[in-house]
């Protein structure tokens, strides 16, 4: 095995990749900024909204989870500015595509973790007489809430993945910063091999504070299975 | 004596399905209500009418003196979700499940409805749920998690919790139900206290025992219809129609207490 790995031309620019990875993060902050309480409006309106409002909601749902992220973005960059008639720069057509695009992921993941809450905890809600919309913020969205943070993690990993593809619209982001850099010194292999490891340094970290935090609340406390 | 409690022709329809054909019933303040029936009879849905977790398809609900929902065209009646939320926090449900909010506290469970829905100060309400704590003697408990008590236990802070709300009228729909059968006795002895001590309670049992000491009348319900009530001597140990003999006689498991009526029983 002939390859001569030389990591230092590459750490020369390493700032440059921690630029890129504040841009990551950027992104992926607002949209889940963004996206999660978003989801929630989704999600309440396709459960209990009249028919005039959850049947849109559920197409709009829908198609933001079915279509291909990358067709979104471009269609937020190129088409949207043409048909709206105002300038969006790739990063402001980043945070919209992925604000959208995790709403909608998000939006699932609420109504499922709603949806999971037993009959009884409404109807227990409903007796010492809560309206609809004080049980679900004092009843059961708390316990939702606790049972949805797996699947959070996991759509918020599945997000900071996906917005690599802002390098397509030219928004400089960690991948984008790393294929920079491989270009101009010719040391594709080790850029790569450092970018993939600040990405799993980061989703590892958020992930093990995530799970500490869910064992803090299971041990402050009662078990959510019953 | 003051009404608490009026019924006049209530119907209750799920779809097609009538399960309550037309029930007359009035509870007078204090008095001690206990529902016998068969499953499905409609005891349940019976109760459920009376803190409106249903809406009544027929008849009339009164709640001390005064009807609920208000008239409409013709003979129907309309309920709005506005007017029917007061009305259930004056009448409190206890469940068969608990279904205590387990992301709360025992403490936290019981201050909830008057925190929230009352609005009343903090400290009122944790003055308030310490006292009704104490009523059903878990007063030691307030700060511990649903999940680390017993059945029983967990039963007594859902009737704390009810009684919190000082409610007018108390449901219980088989409250024992899902207990093992050593929890039973402390949940029947703390609705026995209540019953002692006034407050208008309308029960849902199989504790035949239970129901002949604590009731001040039984009614038996067959297919959504009163069958037969009167006083628990009458009822559980003289019963007049078929019916309500061949329930009693499938409840041989649960044995009355002594007394000199039980040779004719
Ligand atoms: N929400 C509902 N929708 C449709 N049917 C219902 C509903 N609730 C109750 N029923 C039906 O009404 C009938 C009476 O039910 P209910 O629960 O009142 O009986 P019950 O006397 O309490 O029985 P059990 O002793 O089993 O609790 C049953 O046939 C039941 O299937
Ligand atoms: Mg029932």
């Amino acid at each position: 095995m002939g390859y001569d790995w030389d990591f230092a031309v590459v750490l020369r620019d390493f700032d440059l990749l921690l630029l890129g990875l504040l841009n990551t993060l950027k992104v992926t902050g607002l949209a889940l900024l963004f996206g999660v309480p978003l989801g929630l409006v989704l999600a309440l309106c396709r459960l209990y909204g009249n028919a005039l409002i959850r049947w849109p909601v559920g197409l709009v749902i829908e198609f933001l989870r079915t279509t291909p992220p990358i067709a979104q973005l471009f269609w937020f960059f190129f088409a949207l500015p043409i048909l709206a008639g105002v300038e969006i720069n790739p990063f402001e057509a980043a945070v919209l595509t992925f604000s959208l695009q995790s709403s909608a992921f998000f939006a699932e993941v609420f109504r499922g973790g709603i949806q999971s809450i037993e009959r009884g905890q409404w109807e227990a809600a409903k007796a010492i007489g809560m309206t609809r919309n004080r049980a679900l913020r004092r009843v059961i969205l708390p316990q939702a809430v606790k049972r949805m943070i797996p699947a959070f993690l996991e759509r918020a990993i599945e997000l900071m993945k996906t917005t690599t593809l802002v390098g397509t619209i030219s928004y400089a982001d960690l991948l984008f910063r790393a294929n920079q850099i491989a270009q101009s010194t010719y040391r594709a292999l080790e850029v790569f091999t450092i970018a993939a490891a600040i990405y799993f340094v980061v989703i590892f970290a958020c992930s093990l504070g995530v799970r500490l935090l869910e064992t803090r609340m299971a041990r402050s406390g009662e078990s959510t299975a019953r | 004596m003051t009404e608490m409690l009026r019924l006049e022709g209530l119907v209750k329809r799920f779809d097609d399905l009538e399960v309550l054909k037309g029930i007359d019933l009035t509870v007078q303040k204090g008095e001690t209500i206990v529902l016998l029936g068969a499953s499905g009879s409609g005891k349940s849905t019976l109760l459920r009418c009376v803190n409106f977790m249903e809406v009544p398809s027929g008849g009339r609900v009164h709640l001390m003196g005064e009807p609920v929902g208000r008239d409409g065209r013709g003979a129907a009646i309309s309920y709005s979700e506005r007017d029917l939320v007061p009305i259930r926090a004056r009448v409190g449900m206890v469940f068969q499940h608990f279904n205590l909010f387990p992301h709360m506290t025992v403490l936290q469970n019981v201050m909830e409805g008057p925190r929230t829905v009352l609005g009343l100060p903090r400290s009122e309400c944790e003055a308030r749920a310490r006292k009704y704590l104490d009523k059903v003697g878990l007063g030691w408990k307030a700060d511990a998690w649903p999940s680390h008590l017993s059945g029983g236990q967990q039963q007594r802070v859902a009737i704390a919790r009810a009684l919190a709300m000082e409610p007018e009228i108390m449901l219980f729909d088989e409250a024992t139900s899902a207990l093992d059968p050593e929890l039973v006795g402390e949940v029947l002895d703390t609705i026995k206290e209540l019953a002692d001590e006034g407050m208008t309670l309308l029960i849902v049992t199989h504790e035949l025992g239970f129901a002949y000491t604590v009731a001040d009348r039984v009614l038996f319900l067959s297919a959504g219809r009163i069958l037969e009530e009167g006083r628990p001597e009458e009822v559980l140990l003289a019963p007049r129609e078929e019916q309500t003999q061949s329930f009693l006689r499938g409840h041989g498991r649960f044995r009355l207490p002594e007394t000199p009526a039980q040779e004719q029983a």
